[in-house]
């Protein structure tokens, strides 16, 4: 099989995924408990006023009758307006994902900048100092909450020291960039000590795998052992662990977003889900199963690279 | 099979040839459990009485670890909290490791459609908004920590499928598997008696990550009101009460961080000697 | 009733008590950071406190309250006459006021505002001005109410956001099939009446807005107001990081300062700490039915209410949840709402003795189980229950919290599936008739979904709502408070100011008592 039919098929795949996790977010939100009223108008939530906001909304009618009117809409682009913000959902979603993308992109940057050279210099001195310091340091990073780590960071770094703002995301691309840094830092921490781990724990191995030794038998330099062979085969769990950890990014950076005050999805998502704003939530979902599903596919094309055995 | 460089240990050593790592993240780990289940031997005061006359005093003699803006003795709510949050680190994360492994074998061995079918579900439950599946789990069972054990469980698995999977591929390809099978073993003894052993550590080391991360996901819920509720002590829960206190009371927020860090320290260096152990025992 | 003519009055209310000798500087833009976003900039069709508390910079009111909540002064009518059998109002329209596109406003504006602020159909706010049956655009200037029946608070209600004076032609220009469209539409490009104007929003981020260049109202240097070129609002939901970026000079202004760092922020060099008077009360909401979930409930014994409220140490909550920035309550509506009756001192003050006999007497003295709903994340809530479970437990009480989010909440005592919950409440308009509808008169809201009724309160508060002599209201209010704090379905556990931490050069601004904040005098050292 090709490797474009590999692709191929990959997405075609995607699309049963995609309407799967659309119906069950689509149920599971209208069995909460309490509706767009209720969460809107709290204490003061008077049923004639409930009953017609639930009305206005077609909230009344069967569920598969709401169904069938979104799906129709969805086929016409239109994925219907927000319930609390009284804006199309797609507008929504264009401003406050690419937020989120970038922010897990720089996190990703970061925790690979910091977890693939770490992970060799601890593999390859086990045991020794060097190791010793460079795990310690993983952990204790690993094992703050991100709300706390986040707040030690602005103190530290934007209150103190002045050198990144307090919060926010700023205007245009380089403000976002440098609004962005502590908050995918923060988010870096955790990711890089889970990716660290993983593959230093997968460098061992390899290194005690006899191909490596066949290898260093015939005479090639051990960098060129170290890059060519090790590094492949060590990476091909963790590109599957990194994969799955980004998808899990995407949609759970909401504590970061709420103490870096980030306007993204996250926050978009919780809001939401806090709001019952049933239109926000089923858009957000089917933007977030495209974007993860993205994500998957191109861990799968890299791993498909690294061992052309795992495509086959 | 591959070839072990050195003597097999005789089992009366086994005990001294263990990693230091092992011994070390053991030990801490042993002392956890004990605080866990034993935490009033330990605790000088009822974690939950206020005491109006030591509101938020800082670290002394009588309260070590200070005291919160109750009058709550840090402490004796520290040493509490072991008993949920190694809870958390083990109720939370056996089923996926279990469940996920066992999975993860099967689809990696088996590939092709069940591969493909596999994928198509990890996507879903990755993709899937947790908060929403938290929210809805609570509303049916009401707040609490088992909620948090069923929400994290059906994400959680996957990711012991996932990795195993990924193993089992590579393992089944190098010739001791095809040497199960020119040898006439069942596709089960094959992929449960050869590959997984060999195939388990990645699973294995990410498990000891996934109990303090499960402690950490057990935090940033209780952040959310979600997750463990008042006024039981928890790590996290005790963190975010801090929060507001960091820089007035800082006592508040520090020793319930550095239990995390000990206690995630622990299950890593197990972790980390566990995969040595097997690696060298094979 | 007074009448006073409006030029450089706001200047007057604002300053010459306190800063007599300061001289205003014009210009600059004041950030102030906000826990969450606005969600519907609409005066009629909005629901929530996000949104009335920024509403008033953006429009005017035909009345406009005074900085302490309870008075009245001339807002887009100069001057206003109740007639003597109280059922008609004539209030007279400023002259040469515009909204911000530079168009007059007239008589049809206000009317057409008025009658969609009336509208039952509209919103969840029209119940305040109910009373007017038809508005009449009368001479050149005037604005006659003919009203159905006489109502005491119809000047109070024309302060309140919902009656606030919008541009008919604009809306109507605006995209839109239907009027709410139209609405939602508006919110996003509007034109005001107000002293400043929405320029651009973030979702979730950033509302910027700048001064309305055709404002009437005139500052103390006798030009016109407002003094800053424009309000940027920040979102910033983390408290921690919203006091941090006000210590580093990002903000202005920061709101909702948690109680445990007020005083912190009170000693800190460079910040100024307000801590503005308001209506909010904070207090457990109990359902008083007979049977919760078809179980006996033993908190339906008025007996059992009052040992719980004995049993409630109200200066120890305020001590641990408000760090003292919190007074008692000595009604279930706070100090500064009018006609409120008491002495400052807590309703039920702390008892044990009391509370255990009281226990006795209802037949429970070993006390029993229940339960309390709180709102997910809450720190104020969550220490109150907490606090609560401990006292409780000295008569045998033992509570059990719940946090759940707020629809799941709403829902819950909406169905009358609760046996308590926290609760808060904060007056929109300066009459005790918002907050007594709700609370006592059941055949609204079941007394806020307490399933608590009293057929004498309910016929009072019928009265006092047509009856114009002041001493009579305040006698019928006094009684109405008696009985419900006697034997109604709440504690009221504290009353608290709005915390709001201020940057040294900010001058002029304030959160009023119904918790508008109010930019139009506001000014910064520059």
């Amino acid at each position: 099989m090709s490797f474009a039919s590999f692709i191929f098929r990959r997405v075609l795949q995607m699309i049963p995924t995609i309407v799967f996790i659309l119906v069950v977010t689509f149920v599971l939100v209208r069995l909460l408990p309490g509706d767009p009223a209720s969460a809107i108008l709290g204490d003061r939530a008077r049923d004639a006023d409930v009953a017609r906001i639930n009305a206005r909304l077609g909230l009344d009618q069967p569920i598969f009758v709401q169904f069938l009117y979104f799906v129709r809409n969805v086929f016409t682009g239109d994925l219907g307006n927000s319930i609390s913000l009284k804006v199309p959902v797609a507008r929504l979603i264009a401003e406050r994902l690419p937020v989120t993308l970038l922010l897990t992109a720089m996190a990703a940057v970061i925790a690979l900048v910091m977890a693939v050279p770490l992970a060799f210099v601890s593999a390859l001195r086990r045991g020794r100092a060097s190791d010793v310091v460079v795990r310690g340091a993983f952990q204790v990073g690993l094992s703050m909450p991100v709300f706390y780590v986040g707040l030690v960071l602005l103190i530290v770094f934007s209150a103190n020291l002045h050198w990144f703002p307090v919060g926010g995301y700023g205007d245009g691309f380089f403000a976002h960039l440098y609004h962005l840094f502590l908050p995918a830092l923060t988010l870096a921490l955790s990711l890089s000590a889970i990716l660290m781990r993983n593959l230093r724990a997968a460098v061992i191995g390899v290194v005690g795998a006899e191909y490596v030794d066949f290898a260093r038998a015939k005479g090639l330099r051990s960098r060129l052992v170290l890059t060519r062979h090790v590094l492949r085969n060590a990476l091909i769990s963790t590109v599957a662990l990194f994969g799955l950890q980004i998808g899990v990014l995407l949609s759970g950076a909401v504590v970061t977003e709420t103490v870096f005050a980030i306007p993204g999805a996250g926050r978009l998502m919780i809001d939401s889900i806090y709001g019952r704003d049933y239109p926000v939530i089923q858009g957000l979902t089917i933007a977030l199963a495209v974007v993860v599903s993205l994500i998957f596919l191109a861990t799968d094309i890299v791993q498909a690279w690294l061992d052309p055995r795992v495509a086959r | 099979m591959k070839v072990v460089t050195g003597q097999r240990p005789r089992m009366h050593r086994v005990l001294f040839d263990l990693p230091a790592t092992m011994i070390i993240g053991g030990i801490i780990l042993f002392a956890s459990f004990v605080l866990a289940f034993f935490p009033s031997l330990f605790a000088p005061y009822d974690p939950n009485a206020f005491d109006y006359g030591a509101l938020l005093h800082a670290p002394t003699l009588a309260h070590p670890f200070g005291t919160d803006n109750y009058g709550r003795d840090m402490l004796s709510r520290v040493i509490h909290a072991y008993t949920i949050d190694m809870q958390i680190a083990v109720f939370a994360t056996i089923v996926p490791v279990i469940v996920g492994t066992l999975i993860g074998a099967v689809v990696g061995y088996a590939g092709g459609l069940t591969e493909a079918f596999f994928g198509r579900v990890v996507d879903a439950i990755i993709t899937f908004p947790f908060l929403v599946l938290v929210i809805a789990i609570v509303s049916v069972l009401g707040p609490g920590l088992i909620n948090m054990y069923i929400a994290v469980g059906i994400i959680d698995w996957v990711f012991y499928g996932r990795l195993t999977a990924a193993e089992i591929k590579v393992q089944k390809r190098l010739d001791y598997a095809d040497a199960g099978r020119v040898m006439g073993y069942r596709p089960s003894r094959v992929v449960f008696r050869h590959l997984l052993p060999n195939a388990m550590t990645p699973a294995l080391v990410y498990w000891m990550t996934d109990m303090a991360l499960a402690i950490l996901l057990g935090s940033s819920l209780g952040y959310l009101g979600l997750g463990a509720q008042p006024p039981a002590a928890e790590w996290g829960v005790l963190i975010a009460d801090g929060k507001n206190f960091m820089t007035t009371a800082w006592w508040i927020s520090i020793f319930p961080g550095l239990a995390i860090v000990i206690t995630g320290l622990g299950f890593s260096l197990f972790g980390d000697g566990l995969a040595e152990f097997l690696r060298t025992r094979r | 009733m007074k009448r006073i003519l409006a030029a450089a009055l706001t200047a007057t209310f604002l300053f010459s008590s306190a800063l007599p000798s300061l001289a205003i500087e014009r210009g600059g833009t004041m950030t102030y950071g906000r826990y969450a976003d606005s969600l519907f900039l609409d005066p009629v069709l909005n629901d929530a406190n996000v949104d009335i508390w920024i509403l008033t910079n953006l429009y005017d009111t035909l009345i406009l309250p005074t900085d302490d909540g309870k008075g009245l002064k001339p807002g887009l009518a100069t001057k206003w006459n109740v007639s003597e059998d109280g059922k008609t109002v004539t209030l007279t329209l400023r002259q040469g006021a515009e909204f911000s596109d530079g168009s007059p406003i007239t008589q049809e504006d206000v009317k057409w505002s008025l009658d969609r602020a009336k509208n039952p159909d509209n919103g969840i706010w029209n119940f305040l001005v109910q009373s007017i049956d038809t508005v009449e655009a009368k001479g050149d200037d005037q604005i006659v109410l003919h009203l159905k029946h006489p109502d005491p608070a119809i000047l109070a209600a024309l302060t309140v956001f919902n009656t606030a004076i919008m541009p008919k032609k604009a809306f109507e220009a605006s995209d839109g099939k239907t009027m709410r469209e139209k609405a939602e539409n508006f919110a996003q490009h509007m034109v005001g009446s107000g002293p400043f104007v929405l320029k651009s929003w973030d979702r979730g981020s950033t509302m910027k807005l700048v001064k309305n260049e055709h404002y009437w109202a005139k500052g103390e240097d006798g030009k016109p107001l407002p003094y800053l070129d424009g309000v940027t609002f920040e979102v910033l939901p983390d408290d921690a990081t919203r006091i941090l970026k006000l210590k580093s000079g990002e903000l202005d202004g920061a709101e909702l300062i948690p109680y445990s760092r007020v005083k912190e922020l009170q000693d800190a060099p460079n910040v100024d700490m307000k801590l503005f008077p308001s209506t909010r009360v904070a207090d457990i909401i109990m359902n008083v039915r007979q049977k919760v979930n078809g179980k006996d409930n033993p908190i339906s014994k008025p007996k059992v209410r009052q040992a719980l409220n004995y049993a409630a140490n109200k200066k120890a909550i305020i001590q641990v949840v408000t760090n003292g920035v919190g007074s008692p309550m000595s009604s279930y509506m706070s100090s500064a709402t009018p006609l409120h009756t008491g002495d400052g001192k807590a309703v039920y003050p702390y008892d044990l003795d009391k509370a255990k006999s009281l226990m006795k007497e209802a037949g429970y003295p070993d006390g029993f189980k229940t339960s309390i709903l709180v709102l997910a994340g809450s720190q104020d809530e969550i220490g109150t229950a907490t606090a609560l479970q401990q006292m409780w437990s000295q008569i045998g009480v033992k509570l059990d919290i719940q946090q759940v989010d707020n629809a799941s909440r709403t829902q819950k005592y909406r169905d009358g599936n609760f046996q308590m919950r926290a609760g808060a409440w904060t007056d929109d308009i300066a009459d005790p008739n918002e907050i007594t509808s709700y609370y006592v008169y059941s055949p609204n809201i079941d007394a806020v979904h307490s399933g608590w009724k009293s057929d004498e309160a309910n016929k009072l508060y019928e009265a006092s709502q047509q009856e114009l002599d002041h001493d009579k209201r305040a006698e019928q209010y006094k009684r109405i408070q008696e009985i419900y704090n006697s034997s109604g379905p709440t504690i009221s556990l504290y009353e608290s100011p709005y915390p709001v931490a201020l940057s040294p050069k900010v001058h002029g601004y304030v959160q009023i008592p119904l918790g508008n904040n109010i930019f139009r005098s506001a000014w910064l050292d520059q």
